[in-house]
């Protein structure tokens, strides 16, 4: 009889030395693949890739871009009461459903950091090639945001819990929370206060009077409200808890609507289109 | 191709029955990329310099010639592709083989992949450089240069692949003519109401003065029919899923003395008995974690 022990040293390529290999093909081998077979199932898992990088890669920045984008556009909108919230909510959106369909289907657990990352490269792409190249909008101006530290943490999170209930309440708040600190140190400098005409302004604000958006000059951020007017101190934190907060229901939500898109769902074609297209009615029935 | 483009691995031997072409959708995507470039190059020599007044007779001659050319173009290239499709279809499709079946599951991920490829080029790239153009200038008309081709072509071009993908299956793929997937059509029917939601963004752009903020609810019907993408994951799980099916049974001939078949894991796990089968996967109270099996609730 075999012992677990045994089991563990089969599985485990620096044990087993019958597969001295350094191409991966101990995982073939304990997946059960004929050469043949593999090596066809890896031209399919590089198709799969190319497929779910492109098409999340320009969905997640088309989502974000119109619900929240400029926000993310411009150093001046970056503000301490909105930016940290929206921003979140609506990154948390696709990262969680890729999440749901990678955890579930094939227990990976990087479904959001691939979302993050997709979004992050894609945003770049058209930052450099479109806001420089073609309008000359400065960097400086047009540095977006990023989500990355959030969505490793919920995948940490998901990791450890294998709970998506658990996730949405602890990686989804973290995502959430983290975002502000974040991206903080990349636009620290931004935040800076200097006078101008009198008044006090951020580097940022500058930075959006010297470039002004040519079609609409009166297009500036959003100038917050309120009663807490310390200068960067803890209202920023306050928006990212709340940001938290709704990440935990946002996350939940989308999980669910990736657990729904990744249904493998056929709804049942009539006999008549069926044997039009080929499949005669005795097979059909 | 047979797949050179892979790395090799050793003592690898394929069977000579089974072999996919992977020449078309290579040239696809070079051609794609090139178009896009091309024309991403075209709003750069001639955006600002030509496009700005829709009245100006450069306008007429450099953007809506572009407009009256693409339009019935890819449309048409569209129709006829379709056409082409479904009346070469399978006309006996209850019974084709594994090995064809197999291969046609390949062609469809090709045509999926180069829809995902088209629909990054539009939702992100071409998206981001409409957004740019209205930040900078005062729109005169709907047909702006950003919008000639990110409209008007890139959006033609990735119906064209879309409605292709869901002809191509419905007609040469049993499990998709037999029922319609659902996720592969609201992978394809989604984005594709991006455009008549068109209609909707330029009456409210036209009447409305929003300032060009770019969250404006006005855009959020892209949106919520961008959301649709997330389908193309139920249609990769449904080839997935017949994928497991198809690959043993295709490849049987194979399996029998080589020796990356030889799995000692496998040999070992069935070798243990049941009772060192579960010790082996007992959960452990450490984390309080449950095993990995089922789906996470």
């Amino acid at each position: 009889m075999t012992s677990t022990a045994d089991i563990d040293a089969a599985a485990s390529p620096r044990e087993n030395t019958r597969f001295k290999d350094k191409k991966g093909e101990t995982v073939i081998s304990v997946s059960g693949l004929t050469p043949g077979a593999a090596r066809y199932s890896r031209l399919f898992d590089v198709l799969v890739v190319a497929a779910v990088v492109t098409i999340f890669g320009g969905a997640i920045h088309l989502h974000v871009m119109l619900t929240v984008g400029d926000w993310d556009m411009y150093v001046d909108w970056k503000d301490r009461q909105y930016w940290p919230l929206v921003m979140p909510v609506s990154m948390i959106m696709f990262p969680a459903a890729l999440q749901a369909i990678f955890w579930v289907n094939f227990r990976l657990p990087i479904g959001a950091t691939v979302g993050a990352t997709a979004l992050l490269i894609a945003t770049w792409i058209g930052r450099y090639a479109n806001w420089w190249i073609w309008t000359g909008f400065p960097f400086t101006e047009g540095v977006p945001s990023q989500a990355l530290a959030g969505a490793l943490l919920m995948d940490m999170t998901l990791i450890v819990l294998r709970n998506s209930l658990f996730t949405s309440i602890i990686g989804g708040f973290a995502f959430g929370f983290v975002f502000w600190p974040s991206n903080y140190s990349a636009l620290a400098p931004f935040y800076l206060p200097v006078e101008h005409q009198g008044m006090v302004a951020s580097l940022a604000d500058m930075i959006g009077y010297t470039f002004p958006r040519s079609n609409m000059p009166e297009y500036l951020r959003i100038i917050e409200r309120g009663t807490l007017r310390t200068f960067g101190s803890s209202v920023s934190w306050v928006s990212a808890a709340f940001a938290g907060f709704i990440c935990i229901f946002m996350h939940q939500l989308w999980w669910r609507l990736g657990l729904f898109a990744s249904q493998a769902t056929f709804l049942k074609n009539s006999d008549v289109v069926k044997s039009f297209m080929g499949i005669k009615s005795s097979v059909a029935s | 191709m047979s797949g050179d483009a892979l790395p090799r691995m050793a003592n690898v031997t394929v069977i000579k029955t089974f072999d996919i072409h992977c020449g078309l959708f290579a040239f696809t995507m070079v051609a794609l990329t090139i178009l896009y470039i091309s024309a991403r190059l075209y709003q750069q020599a001639f955006g600002f310099s030509m496009g700005l007044d829709a009245n100006s007779p450069e306008f007429d001659r450099y953007w809506m010639t572009l407009f009256r050319i693409e339009l019935p173009v890819l449309y048409g290239a569209g129709v006829l592709c379709w056409s082409y499709l479904f009346l070469t279809r399978d006309r006996s499709i209850e019974t084709v083989t594994p090995e064809t079946e197999l291969r046609r599951y390949f062609y469809l991920t090709m045509w999926l992949v180069v829809y995902s490829f088209c629909i990054f080029w539009t939702g992100s790239f071409f998206a981001d450089g409409d957004g740019v153009w209205h930040q900078t200038t005062l729109r005169d008309t709907p047909l702006t240069p950003s919008h000639i081709i990110l409209f008007y072509a890139t959006i033609p071009i990735y119906l064209f692949f879309g409605v292709g993908s869901f002809v191509y299956a419905m007609t040469r793929i049993p499990a998709f003519c037999r029922g319609v997937s659902l996720m592969h059509a609201i992978a394809v029917v989604g984005p594709f109401l991006i455009l008549p939601n068109l209609g909707f963004n330029e009456w409210g752009h036209a009447y409305w003065l929003t300032e060009e903020i770019f969250s404006h609810p006005l855009h959020w019907g892209f949106v919520v029919l961008g959301w649709c993408a997330l389908a193309l994951a139920g249609v990769l799980m449904q080839i997935v899923e017949r994928f497991r099916e198809l690959i043993p049974l295709v490849f049987k001939q194979d399996a029998a003395g080589s020796p990356t078949d030889a799995n000692p894991f496998r040999d070992a796990w069935e070798k243990c008995g049941p009772e060192a089968q579960r010790q082996r996967y007992k959960p452990t109270s450490v984390s309080g974690r449950r095993p990995i099996s089922g789906k996470s609730k």
